[in-house]
């Protein structure tokens, strides 16, 4: 028996089982999700016409840019205002009592666990003029009359903090908690101050969570739909809201497929980079 | 050793954010009135009531009962399946099939609207429960997956060479050996998988119109015209379970760790 | 001969790597062969080729004069017990041991029967309900030997058992392992790196380094006339003495070193040329040292005590030579006062040395 025989006779029959078991999910996913995705590309640059045309809008339509540009900068400063609140209560998790890291967690955890569309509901109630903080500020005397709180950026910008906070706390806890517990010490007792050993030890060692989470939040951010709809209410659009509108009402199929291609194009950059500073199949896991 | 600084104050704030909006859905959910409003004088319950008998309430509670079953099936098969294949193989082609599986994550929700909307027309698939059974599962695939590699991720591949040398055919070795090691990572990946279908949205929308009602479609529809507290009382419920299941495995953990 | 197992030729290549070259070798029924040799030596890929894990790139396995090379593992009937165990963590010890049988369709009474025989066998019977996290690393080695003997395997391949366990627990199962072989009478092929357990346990040993096998042999011949360079020192201490050849006849060869000149043993070295460089180990209890005058068939050196290092029964002394290299050599404790720094002349029987084949590749 010749050398190759024995080796192409000798992949384990076993082995057909479990190329059955990988490749069947494959073979559903490649028809039932990545054709039709690959359509939208598509889309987008043969409806109405073959060509760029579409494309060319990015730059020409004065309203897609301002959708854009409101897109990029609410994603920006959500993410910073997250990474920030995120990065405290992270923090405060790795250094307090073991009780009080439990209730922490949990509170993170159900808040995480809550439907987006019940959030946003109760956003509403809170934050509506005669919501529940209005009529306090009212009682108190503070104020004469409501404060806009919905139906513009401050309301959208309180519910898509108030979404993100997990997803930026989870990560950042387990890089946090993967820090040496001495190294603070180590540093005080070579003489930095406490600021000083912070930004020298404790800081630089938790960068790669904070920048992996900033563009965990920043990807979800930009193609966020229910809350910007919601509490933004037609004021403040974000791209995604844009796009549904694009399709259900003005019919403008082309242009709804480029965005949508622009976005997917954007977030799939976000999560190239994500992968050089930490394993991403890691970061998306609930 | 720990002082109780001002991070921890600024951090329990945040965390008071956090629960802030679960605290209010509870009083808004047993205001008698029928607008969106905290009981002052008294307490009603009409609101859960209606989910029970407003028809279109508990029609689309068995609606998404119904998807949300339908896909938690077929996504925990599919997910485990794959994640059982890779980690036997552990050839790199799997490796980047992983990345793949993982794009339903990644994808923003309203590229997946458009492009379903799309492609479900063509096919006939549109307001069908089938058409959004088949979306919800390939939503739920990644976190099934993710789950069931990461249970996999510690179990011993001489599990199985055992099972085979001490006589177990390949498919008796994955059912009495490697299956069982990885069962709660199954149950988790499917409880992801049934939430991902009970909360997803957007697709619905553009996807279903009349004869397929999930509840976040009729929620947002709630939202969309008069706010009614009903979905506070529907809210309350989600809230409780939640938190229900979020305690019980808390202490779960905690007394494993104790 | 019955159930003997031949390998012909089996050879195991990672593309452009080979981890096995191309390797006879045959085994008798009923014989417990010891695979030796340091890590990446093929050991383990040849075990695993016998069990059917990893199917060799070319060569036939033959069992009883049957080809089994592409035979799956769950039809070879051979037992293995895996390195770390691979007891599943879900079963009772009980449930574990009952596996193969259950696997083989045997149930009920049957089954239980064989089950409570072979738990007797490894004194495990009080355990049967406890999970495999529930019990000690020694125990949960007996449970894995349990679940490889209960369906009566041709063969039983063991991947190196004893690693995880402590220096004692390992000296107990050495003894364990040779009395349940000499009862069941079973095939053992044993993987492991240890050269003590080697020796204790094993019919042969057959000794690896870099996918192949560099000798054969049981235990006693394979310590006093080792092959090769490589097995000498991977078997026990050895002192090398480098020369050339001066002489050959009968079986004897006299070799010129810098420092000394000896008569060796030709060995298993044929084809000797007169001038030709050899290498010739020499085993450190042969050495004697004396104060006195070499003796005549000048098969001796002279040097200065070096090192000396008491161990117990014997000490450890180390000469060092005219030329700069050392001797070693291991006399019983009260022999000799000795004292660092002190002139000795050292002495051994002619036949005490033993030409080796030298480690070309490894250089110095």
């Amino acid at each position: 028996m010749s050398a190759a025989a024995v080796a192409s006779s000798g992949t384990p029959r076993g082995e057909r089982l479990y190329w059955a078991l990988l490749v069947l999910p494959c073979v559903f996913l490649g028809l039932f999700y990545v054709v039709p995705v690959i359509n939208v590309l598509v889309m987008s640059v043969t409806v109405p016409r073959l060509g760029l045309s579409n494309y060319a809008d990015l730059v020409a339509n004065p309203a897609v840019r301002r959708v854009l540009w409101t897109t990029v900068r609410i994603g920006v400063l959500t993410t910073a205002i997250t990474l920030l609140l995120g990065y405290i209560v992270a923090y405060a998790l790795v250094h307090t009592s073991a009780r009080q890291r439990q209730t922490l967690l949990a509170i993170v955890v159900a808040s995480f666990w809550i439907s987006v569309l019940i959030r946003a509901f109760a956003w509403v109630a809170i934050l509506q003029s005669a919501g529940l903080v209005n009529s306090a500020l009212m009682g108190l005397g503070l104020i004469d009359s409501p404060l806009q709180l919905v139906r513009n950026e401050v309301g959208v910008m309180i519910g898509m903090v108030h979404y993100m906070l997990p997803y930026a706390i989870l990560p950042l806890y387990a890089n946090m908690s993967g820090i040496d517990r001495s190294l603070v010490p180590a540093a005080r007792a070579l003489g930095a101050t406490p600021a000083q050993a912070f930004r020298w030890v404790f800081l630089p060692m938790s960068l790669p969570g904070l920048i992996g989470a900033g563009i965990i939040v920043l990807i979800f951010s930009l193609g966020f739909y229910i809350t910007p709809a919601i509490l933004g209410g037609g004021k403040t659009i974000m791209v995604a809201e844009y796009i549904s509108v694009q399709i259900s009402e003005t019919l403008r199929w082309g242009l709804a497929a480029m965005l949508a291609t622009t976005l997917l194009a954007s977030v799939l950059l976000l999560v190239f980079w994500l992968s050089r500073f930490m394993d991403v199949e890691a970061a998306l896991r609930k | 050793m720990q002082r109780f600084s001002f991070i921890h104050v600024l951090a329990w704030a945040t965390a008071c954010f956090l629960i802030l909006p679960i605290l209010v859905v509870i009083p808004i959910s047993v205001t008698p009135e029928r607008y969106l409003s905290l009981p002052t004088n008294s307490m009603s319950f009409g609101h859960y009531a209606n989910l029970v008998g407003d028809a279109r309430w508990s029609k689309s509670i068995l609606d998404s009962l119904i998807v949300a079953s339908g896909a938690t099936v077929l996504s925990t098969a599919l997910g485990t399946a794959f994640a059982v294949g890779a980690w036997r193989l552990g050839v790199p082609l799997a490796r980047r099939l992983r990345l793949l599986m993982l794009a339903p994550i990644i994808v923003p929700p309203i590229v997946h609207a458009i492009a379903f909307y799309r492609a479900w027309a063509v096919v006939g698939l549109l307001d069908s429960y089938l058409g959004l059974v088949l979306i919800h599962a390939m939503k739920g695939l990644p976190f099934v997956v993710l789950t069931v590699a990461a249970s996999l991720a510690n179990l011993d591949h001489r599990l199985e060479q055992a099972a085979r040398s001490l006589g177990a055919t390949p498919g008796q070795a994955m059912r009495w050996v490697v299956l069982p090691q990885v069962a709660t990572g199954v149950v988790s990946g499917a409880a992801f998988a049934f939430i991902t279908s009970w909360d997803e949205t957007i697709v619905a929308l553009f996807v279903t119109s009349r004869r397929v009602v999930t509840l976040p479609r009729r929620i947002w529809e709630g939202l969309a015209d008069n706010i009614d507290p009903a979905i506070a009382a529907l809210g309350t419920l989600m809230v409780l379970i939640t938190v229900a299941a979020v305690v019980i495995n808390t202490l779960r953990t905690q007394r494993r760790t104790a | 001969m019955k159930d003997s197992l031949i390998l012909a030729g089996i050879e195991k290549r990672y593309g452009d790597a080979v981890a096995l070259q191309a390797t006879d070798l045959e085994i008798k029924a009923g014989e417990f062969v010891t695979l030796l040799g340091p890590s990446g030596s093929g050991k383990t890929t040849i075990l695993m080729s016998i069990a059917g894990f990893v199917p060799p790139s070319a060569g036939r396995i033959l069992l009883d004069g049957q080809d089994v090379t592409g035979l799956p593992p769950e039809r070879r009937n051979f037992g293995v017990v895996f390195q770390g165990y691979a007891l599943f963590p879900h079963l009772t010890v009980n449930d574990n041991v009952g596996f193969p049988l259950r696997a083989r369709g045997i149930r009920g009474a049957d089954a239980q029967r064989k089950i409570d025989a072979v738990l007797d066998m490894a004194q495990l019977r009080a355990f049967a309900r406890r999970l495999p996290r529930q019990l000690s690393g020694g125990q949960q080695q007996r449970v894995a030997l349990a679940r490889a003997l209960v369906f009566e395997p041709e063969l039983l391949l063991l991947d190196e058992p004893l690693s995880a366990l402590d220096r004692a627990l390992r000296k107990d199962f050495q003894a364990e392992f040779k009395a349940i072989h000499r009862q069941v009478g079973t095939t053992f092929i044993y993987v492991t790196h240890d050269q003590e357990e080697a020796l204790t346990m094993s019919d042969r040993i057959v000794i690896l380094d870099r996918g192949r096998i560099l000798q054969s042999a049981p235990p006693s011949e394979l310590y006093e006339r080792p092959a090769t360079e490589f097995v000498a020192r991977f078997l026990g201490k050895s002192n090398f003495l480098r020369g050339r050849i001066t002489r050959v006849a009968d079986g004897m060869a006299d070799l010129q070193c810098p420092a000394l000149t000896s008569r060796v043993s030709v060995g298993r070295q044929d084809a000797l040329a007169i001038g030709a460089n050899a290498v010739a180990a020499l085993r450190p209890e042969k050495v004697k040292l004396q104060r006195s005058e070499a003796p005549a068939d000048g098969c001796s050196a002279t040097g200065q005590v070096a090192d000396i290092t008491y161990l117990g029964s014997v000490i450890d002394v180390t000469l060092a030579l005219a030329d700069g290299t050392t001797l070693a050599a291991t006399i019983p404790a009260g022999a000799l006062a000795l004292s660092e720094g002190e002139t000795l002349v050292a002495s051994w029987a002619p036949d005490a040395a033993i030409l080796v084949e030298p480690d070309v590749e490894r250089g110095a």
